[in-house]
């Protein structure tokens, strides 16, 4: 009769032959497995019938697969998710360039620098808690779609800042002034916007996902 | 016995309300779900491990890897602030088909 552990690890290759191949799930499985068989045999059973009763018990690996196979599709099959994190990640980098550019420069006065952290502080607000007030829509394909659109709004909000209005801001026609700090600003809050835009494209997917999911999706 | 449906339907309400207890890991939890249902729901016990890992990748539950009594290392989940609100809206929303229910069968069943 084979040794009792080289049973276990058997079973283990077993499991990662059915494609259980991340160590955490099958060690959890392996350290219930062990669980039950020392209940099984405080309960009478031998050793080997111990074994056989809790294999049974964990089940068929290739049903467990599936389940797994769920929840990984679950965590990476979001792309309004992933859209609205790359238009965050973009919009806060050149927000946090621009505050520095702020808060350094001896121009701007203290009214403005504040108006920028302001500005910086809505854009952090709105990933924090957007996902609070936004309702939950069940359907992956209309939520997709939303966050693309926040996504493509935010990227065509800074092709026109780019493009347009940064240009303006820059050549200030003659006679009018534009302070450094109102320039900072500006951009500033035009970066906010584009950062609330992914913001939403990310809170659709985060308050869906944690709603219960009691009814199919 | 209970049938598959309903028991899956119910796994994250009877998972959130038994952290909300305090600590546990895999095995106690189908233990206690067992012993709390007089057996009559039956899980297939390596299904409750997609079920939690789903559950924290929700943001509702953490887990630690932690040495056992018995010496062998054990994986422990416990609830966090999001698994609480989750645990009251299934909470509101169990009791409200219990309150139909009930109105519906009448008081003898109550």
């Amino acid at each position: 009769m084979p040794d009792l552990e080289e049973q276990i690890a058997a079973w283990r290759r077993q499991m990662l032959a059915a494609g259980i191949k991340t160590p955490v799930p099958l060690d959890e499985l392996e350290s219930h497995l062990r669980d039950e068989m020392e209940q099984q045999v405080r309960s009478g059973l031998s050793a080997p019938e111990a074994f056989e009763t809790a294999v049974q018990r964990i089940g068929h690996a290739n049903a467990i697969k599936t389940e797994f196979k769920k929840v990984t599709n679950v965590k990476t099959l979001r792309p309004g998710k992933l859209l609205g994190i790359a238009c965050g990640v973009i919009a806060c980098s050149f927000s946090l360039m621009i505050l520095r550019t702020l808060v350094t420069a001896h121009e701007p006065s203290l009214a403005a620098r504040m108006l920028g952290l302001a500005a910086v502080a809505t854009a952090i607000l709105s990933w924090r808690y957007n996902h609070k007030f936004l309702p939950v829509i069940l359907n992956q394909r209309t939520r997709t779609g939303i966050g693309l659109a926040c996504c493509l709004l935010a990227s065509a909000w800074m092709a026109l800042l780019i493009q347009f209005i940064l240009p303006n801001l820059v050549v200030v026609p003659a006679g009018s002034e534009m302070s450094v700090g109102r320039v900072l600003n500006v951009l500033l809050w035009a970066m906010t916007f584009a950062a609330v835009l992914g913001s939403i494209a990310y809170g659709l997917e985060k308050v869906t996902h944690k709603q219960p999911q009691l009814v199919d999706s | 016995m209970i049938p598959k449906e309903l028991v899956a339907a119910s796994a994250e309400a009877l998972i959130l309300s038994l952290l909300a207890k305090g600590e546990s890991y895999g095995y106690a939890i189908i233990q206690e779900v067992r012993a709390r249902s007089n057996d009559h729901l039956q899980w297939t016990d390596g299904m409750l491990y997609p079920v939690l890992h789903r559950m924290e990748n929700n943001g509702w539950i953490k887990s630690r890897w932690a040495e056992s009594e018995n010496g062998r290392k054990r994986k422990y989940y416990s609830l966090k602030k999001d698994g609480k609100a989750a645990l009251s809206e299934q909470r509101a929303q169990w009791m409200k088909v219990h309150d139909v229910l009930t109105e519906l069968w009448g008081k003898k069943y109550a």
